[in-house]
């Protein structure tokens, strides 16, 4: 038909074809997206849904492959479709027939995104049927059959395969993958008297672990080989990180084998446990912490609640919102996991022990807490890189079962639970109550949770490293981002079954470039230079707790309360324990009530206690506030489906940007301005030297970390409304006819802001205030 | 997340319990900027002397005074009363509690049980802003000596002790007289009236026919003085329906009025009805005429019993009725105390949302704004005219018509588009400030208190939740007007009337609020304002979309203080931006000179123009 002719084409995924399509079609959008409806063209293909606008650009055929639109959805992603008629609304089945031509089209997705298409009257009746069945049968069930079938339409193409092996995998952060990426980490933490073992490298001795452990020094391999038995699955206590105090977090599953018969074996066992520290605190992350069972059970509540029972359309009246908010528990188990995690944080403050984490399977919690640990003490897990390898190592590689727990093909209905959803929504609190601590934003911490529900990333695509590196095994071309596992011995070369998968990390393959610049705060006081973690740093915190001196003292936290309980390490409480017999000591009450005292800074109880002990030299812990106001729902995130405030007459809303954008957009604008206005009269030798001058003004300003602002503000379109009200802006249109080839330089430039070496790369100019100039404007730093 | 305003200095409380170093020196900054501003008071902790405002004077000082604070325990210190103020030092602590707060905050002073054996007698202290405070002193053994809580009681209560409040006292000069920020004839010009279908009437210019309006009125055109006077007692209080507002395209019109006092007989004033009818037929767009009536259905029928009443649609052709179920002050009174209850001192954790819940403090709210966005729908969308009113008028109209005004005039967003709004809507149409808060007045449980204005101010405050961009203001200024809706200290919340505020000579008399607001206007401007001429607003009223005003309500809480001064960072952006555009506005002068004159530039020094950046360190 001609009128299609003039229709902007769907920007196709190499081997992706268009099965229906409907014209004539607006989508509502959010608030992010700025309010209000788009037109637009209507497409469904085998793997996603996509929208077109109308106005948008023609595909640049040569530009990288994104998977989806900024409008699309993948069919993975849809939960339910439901069509909205004249006088009703009906769940669509893809069995089930329509008896009426729906006006609407509701998507409501597994992230609790909801996509809304309305069909013009002049939308022709046939085509709003088709893509309404067209789509109610492509998109579920997700068995493993159609998951296959969805992979391999987003990722199964020969191009889309050769472009993905090419595909260079983030060097800015760190995968977790080879030993040498934990000899990085050690020495980014600064963690002396520990070293990376490869024992578990072909995965014998424990299935679930990943290839490298970090373990004492002190500990020979062929000791610990024999550590292995003593623990669930063979998750045997390993280092995770340091705190600059100079304590060590470690992680473990709970014990098993209980027969200790060889001296050895239990200094060895407790060589691993100490690590040359003087004291050893457990936390037992099993009672008091939420389940999974729990987190599924929160997670479907509040998605009922967010969204409404779709096929009845019976919400949760206004008036009763609060409570049952409450009582879906989810925001409790938030306070939990934060809770628990300040405690760690506040504990590892007084250097000179190991605090090690303990799960029945080491798989759940003691990801949730040791990543929050991290993120409220590590600055650098504040910054997007940072944090992508924190879940790097301490759930992707450290077993983490994504497969199961997200349950893509629904054959683990019993295992599934969002347990990592819940950690994002944590990280999102935190967040929220520190926004200018971290590099990340909102929007990053959304596509993460988005993704998520896309079986398309190796990442998530598999419950153990292991897995991970056989399925790669199979594959006949090397796509090396999943692992480097090249040096093993190859099985026999089967038939590829599974298109190669990328790591969710690939950014740039999900979302555009403008979505993407919004995953980092435009302004960010992030640390240059990451602190010195050297864990010397052990100065006033010289309490007389740990001068008890008795190598070998062992606590238990739990309920914010410490214990030494007998059968705390089960061969110290047996008759086996001839080792530990004779240095044997009843703990001192002391050392118990230094250690409570830690931690009770982290309860916030008392704001006297605070002083002191929250003041740190380098960098305070972002330690959450846990009372009822402050544990708030993810708005941003949960709500994204209901509805939203409107201004009238203006298509594009401010609130659309982060807030801090909208003013480093106008600074960096008026930046540009003067550049321009600089090279107006290059003629001039006189002239020309004054445009300098102030160039280097600038500049010199930035280095002295005085201000800031983003290059990446330039690539955003300012919402439309303003644009009119700024009279003429003559400096975009060259900066958008670069951006092609400056996009690709940002990428690498972006993480060098981070340490502070913006002078490399002339067009980003990101500049980052020292930290003596945090808050220029307050008059002392004294408490 | 912006730092929540603490106002003045009644914020020592919390700033000198904060724990950590920035939180502290970010509330040393806001002390220090707000002494300066507020209450030019140089708050030196090393001194131990108290500053005082002009006029004011101590009254009374007593050492050895305990103040059991919910937070970190008993506190010994001295403390001070003058004519203005509660001091209260504690210097044992490092650094030093200080407690400062304006006695008109106060509601209530009791004596809580006898005298110990010791000779101690505690007192309680209950807030208008959401505290309690509770002191111990030793009773004074000289019996002719009066103890400091006596003077306390004195002085906190004035109007009950036949003295002037402060605020007559209290002779500040600003640079700006705030008196002036409302001339009602300029404001209706902006609005481009009078036009061909409303005249400015002064049938009200001596308060004769009705004297809880203002002397300014606009009115149909064809409605003449005369008619007007015969409406007026057909009306409760003589309140009759005048213009609030006008849509500068439909030509719709909010109109505000109180009930038709319709009584059992349901009776009916054709006056009346030809007045509704010629506010109707000034809106050409529409032929159809909105009554809001802002009571619950049942609440309107029983006004009837009363004499009052409201529109039976056979009388009012063309006009539709609306309840909107908002209920009354004393509903409203009771849901802030509950709401009390759950957040001071101590906030229940696991239960905080079903008890938030059960105060339905928030369902009020939404109530309130559902309201006006309906109106302000209807005006904008329907192009249709509204009346609305309560019972008198002058309660839930202020807050519909005000906060419908928000949302259709951008002009009300700004600073002082919004003083403009709150004179006109609430102080010249005779919200009766004075007996909803009580200044100085000790009768704690007169009926006529509530929190009508406060809940007004939270809507808004809801509003620029949703939209961040569209308010000049920030949270500051609104926690400020609250704050000196109690202080006592600057005359604008004075009396019930205009008609009251000019007998008592208040704008003569007292200094306006707008005066000390619009002195500093750099305390109180939202650095992510963006002026949209033209935007209608249409927040989102859904309790899940609503907030409790943590940083309003629970501010006096040290675990609640805000974590992260990010407004700090958005000022100096905006010094940043405004520093850049000068410097291109001087850079593309200089260009546009040596364009013109293509060799003599020389003159004028290049470098000269060119300020180094030195702001920022």
């Amino acid at each position: 038909m001609d009128m299609y002719k003039t229709l902007p084409p769907l920007h196709n995924i190499s081997g992706e074809c268009v099965l229906q399509r409907a014209v004539l079609v607006r989508k509502k959008l959010s608030v992010k997206e700025g309010g209000g409806w788009l037109s637009g063209t209507l497409f469904c293909t085998h793997f996603r849904v996509a929208f077109v606008p109308q106005d948008s650009q023609r595909p640049d055929d040569n530009a990288d492959p994104v998977l989806l639109g900024d409008h699309d959805v993948a069919l993975a992603s849809i939960d339910k479709v439901v069509a909205v008629g004249p006088s009703r609304t009906k769940l669509v089945t893809p069995n089930g027939s329509l008896k009426f031509t729906p006006e609407e089209l509701v998507l409501y997705c597994r992230d609790l995104r909801v996509f809304c298409f309305l069909f013009d009257r002049l939308t022709p009746d046939a085509q709003v049927m088709e893509i309404t069945y067209t789509i109610a049968k492509t998109y579920q069930p997700l068995k493993a059959g159609t998951l296959l079938s969805f992979q391999n339409s987003a990722l199964g193409s020969v191009e889309m395969k050769q472009f993905l092996s090419n595909r260079r995998r983030d060097p800015n952060m760190n995968w977790f993958e080879c030993s040498a990426d934990w000899e990085q980490e050690l020495e980014r933490a600064g963690a002396t008297g520990w070293r990376v073992s490869s024992v578990n490298d072909r995965f014998e001795m424990s299935t679930s672990l990943n290839r490298f452990t970090v373990v004492p020094h002190r500990v020979l391999d062929t000791e610990l080989k024999k550590t292995f038995a003593h623990f669930n699955d063979g998750r045997i206590p390993r280092w995770c990180w340091r705190h600059p105090r100079g304590s060590d977090l470690l992680r473990m599953a709970s014990f098993q084998n209980n027969i200790y018969h060889e001296k050895d074996d239990i200094r060895n066992l407790e060589l691993v446990l100490f690590g040359g520290q003087q004291m050893c605190v457990i936390v037992d992350l099993g009672e008091e912490m939420p389940s999974p069972a729990d987190i599924q059970v929160a997670h479907t509540r509040l998605r009922t609640l967010c969204l409404g029972d779709i096929s009845s359309s019976v919400s949760v009246p206004d008036d009763k919102w609060l409570s049952t908010l409450e009582s879906t528990r989810w925001l409790d188990y938030i306070r939990c996991c934060l809770r628990k995690a300040a405690e760690v944080a506040c504990l590892l403050r007084g250097g000179h022990m190991t605090v090690v984490l303990q799960e029945l399977e080491d798989r759940d919690m003691n990801c949730v807490v040791s990543s929050l640990v991290q993120v409220m003490c590590d600055p650098h897990c504040r910054t997007v890189a940072g944090f992508q390898s924190l879940v790097q190592k301490e759930w992707i590689t450290a077993g983490h079962k994504f497969l199961s727990r997200i349950n893509y093909q629904r054959d683990c209905d019993k295992e599934e639970a969002p347990v990592f959803l819940l950690f994002l929504d944590c990280v999102w609190q935190l967040w929220s109550q520190y926004p200018a601590r971290f590099q990340l934003t909102e929007d990053y911490l959304l596509a993460l949770h988005d993704s998520v529900q896309l079986p398309l990333f190796s990442s998530f695509l598999a419950n153990s490293q292991r897995e991970r590196c056989r399925r790669s095994q199979h594959l006949p071309q090397s796509y090396t981002p999943v692992n480097g596992l090249r040096e093993l011995p190859m099985g026999e070369p089967e038939e590829p079954v599974d298109p190669p998968f990328p790591p969710v990390w690939d950014w740039a393959l999900q979302y555009s470039s403008s979505r993407r610049a919004r995953f980092t705060q435009p302004v960010s006081q992030a640390p240059c230079i990451p602190p010195v973690l050297n864990g010397n740093l052990n100065t006033n915190l010289e309490r007389s707790w740990h001068s008890d001196g008795l190598p070998g003292s062992v606590f238990l936290l739990s309920r914010s309360s410490f214990s030494n309980p007998s059968n705390l390490l089960p061969w110290r409480s047996g008759n086996s324990g001839s080792y530990w017999k004779s240095h044997r000591r009843a703990p001192s009450a002391e050392g118990l009530s230094g250690l409570e005292r830690l931690i009770r800074a982290c309860s916030l109880s008392d704001p006297s206690e605070n002083t002191t002990t929250l003041h740190d030299p380098f960098e305070p812990i972002l330690l959450p506030l846990l009372i009822g106001p402050c544990v708030r729902v993810w708005r941003g995130c949960y709500l994204r489906g209901a509805l939203h405030p409107q201004a009238f007459t203006h298509p594009m809303f401010s609130c659309s940007q982060h807030p801090l954008d909208q003013l480093a957009f106008e600074v960096q604008e008026l930046g540009e301005k003067l550049a321009q206005a600089s090279v107006r009269h290059p003629e001039h030798q006189t002239r020309q030297q004054e445009p300098r001058r102030l160039e280097s003004n600038l500049n010199q300003n930035a280095n002295n970390g005085t201000f800031l602002f983003s290059s990446r503000s330039s690539q955003h379109q300012p919402p439309a409304s303003r644009a009119t009200t700024r009279p003429t802006n003559p400096s975009r249109a060259p900066w958008t006819a670069s951006q092609p080839s400056r996009s690709a330089q940002r990428i690498s430039g972006k993480h060098t802001f981070l340490f502070g070496h913006q002078q490399e790369s002339q067009s980003v100019q990101r500049y980052i205030p020292s930290p003596s100039a945090k808050y220029p404007k307050h008059p002392s730093k004294t408490s | 997340m912006e730092e929540s305003g603490s106002v003045d200095s009644v914020e020592s409380l919390c700033s000198s319990t904060t724990t950590r170093s920035d939180r502290s020196s970010a509330s040393a900054a806001e002390l220090r900027g707000k002494g300066r501003a507020t209450e030019k008071v140089q708050m030196d902790p090393k001194k131990d002397e108290l500053p005082l405002l002009p006029e004011e004077r101590i009254q009374d000082v007593a050492k050895d005074v305990t103040y059991i604070c919910p937070f970190s325990g008993a506190l010994r210190g001295s403390l001070t009363v003058t004519n203005y103020r509660l001091f209260f030092r504690c210097t044992e602590r490092e650094p030093a509690f200080v407690l400062d707060l304006p006695l008109g905050v106060i509601s209530r002073i009791e004596k809580i049980g006898a005298a110990t054996s010791r000779g101690d007698v505690s007192f309680a202290l209950v807030c208008k802003d959401m505290r309690n405070l509770r002191f111990v002193h030793k009773e004074p053994e000289d019996s002719l000596k009066k103890s400091v809580f006596e003077v306390l009681m004195k002085f906190a209560f004035p109007v009950s002790n036949n003295m002037p409040l402060f605020a007559f006292e209290y002779k500040q000069a600003f640079p700006e007289n705030g008196w002036k920020v409302y001339d009602p004839l300029a404001e209706y010009k902006r609005q481009g009236l009078p036009n061909e279908s409303w005249r400015i009437s002064k049938v009200n210019d001596h308060y004769e026919l009705c004297d809880t309006y203002p002397a300014v009125l606009v009115v149909p055109v064809t409605i003449t003085d005369e008619e007007l006077r015969r409406v007026a007692s057909f009306r409760a209080k003589c309140r009759i329906p005048v213009l609030s507002w006008i849509h500068p395209e439909s030509q719709a019109a909010v109109v505000r009025s109180s009930q038709p006092m319709v009584g059992q007989n349901g009776r009916r004033y054709k006056e009346d009805e030809k007045l509704l009818q010629a506010i109707m037929d000034a809106n050409a767009q529409s032929h159809k005429l909105f009554i809001f009536d802002a009571r619950p259905s049942v609440n309107a029928v029983a006004n009837k019993m009363k004499g009052g009443g409201y529109e039976s649609e056979d009388a009012y052709q063309n006009a539709e009725l609306v309840f909107l179920e908002i209920h009354n002050i004393h509903v409203m009174r009771e849901s802030l105390r509950k709401v009390k209850e759950v957040v001071y001192p101590n906030i229940e954790e696991s239960h905080w949302l079903s008890n938030l819940e059960s105060t339905h403090w928030l369902e009020h709210i939404k109530l309130i704004l559902a309201g006006a966005l309906r109106i302000a729908d209807k005006v904008e969308s329907g192009k249709t005219s509204v009346v609305v009113h309560c019972s008198d008028g002058w309660d839930r109209t202020a807050q519909l018509t005000s906060l419908a005004l928000i949302m259709l005039d951008s002009h009300y967003r700004t600073i002082r588009g919004f003083q403009i709004l709150l004179e006109k809507e609430w102080l010249s149409f005779g919200h009766r400030f004075q007996q909803r808060v009580g200044h100085g007045d000790k009768n704690h449980t007169d009926a006529d208190r509530s929190p009508i204005f406060l809940q007004f101010i939270d809507c808004v405050w809801q509003m620029t939740r949703q939209f961040p961009a569209a308010f000049e203001f920030n949270e500051n200024f609104l926690i400020t007007i609250l704050d000196h809706l109690y202080s006592g200290l600057f005359g604008t919340f004075l009396c019930n009337s205009e008609q009251q505020r000019l007998k008592e000579e208040v704008p003569k008399r007292t200094v306006s609020l707008w005066s000390f607001v619009n002195s500093q206007l750099e305390e109180f401007v939202n650095p992510l304002y963006v002026h949209y001429a033209s935007h209608v607003l249409f927040p989102t009223v859904g309790i899940r979309h609503l907030q409790l005003w943590v940083s309003y309500y629970i501010r006096w809480n040290p675990r609640m203080r805000p974590q992260e001064p990010v407004h700090q960072r958005y000022k100096e952006l905006l010094a940043k931006r405004a520093e850049l555009q000068k410097r291109v506005e001087d850079l593309q002068r200089e260009a546009a000179n040596r364009t013109a004159s293509s060799s003599s530039e020389r003159a004028g020094s290049p470098t000269r123009s060119i300020t180094p950046v030195q702001t920022f360190v």
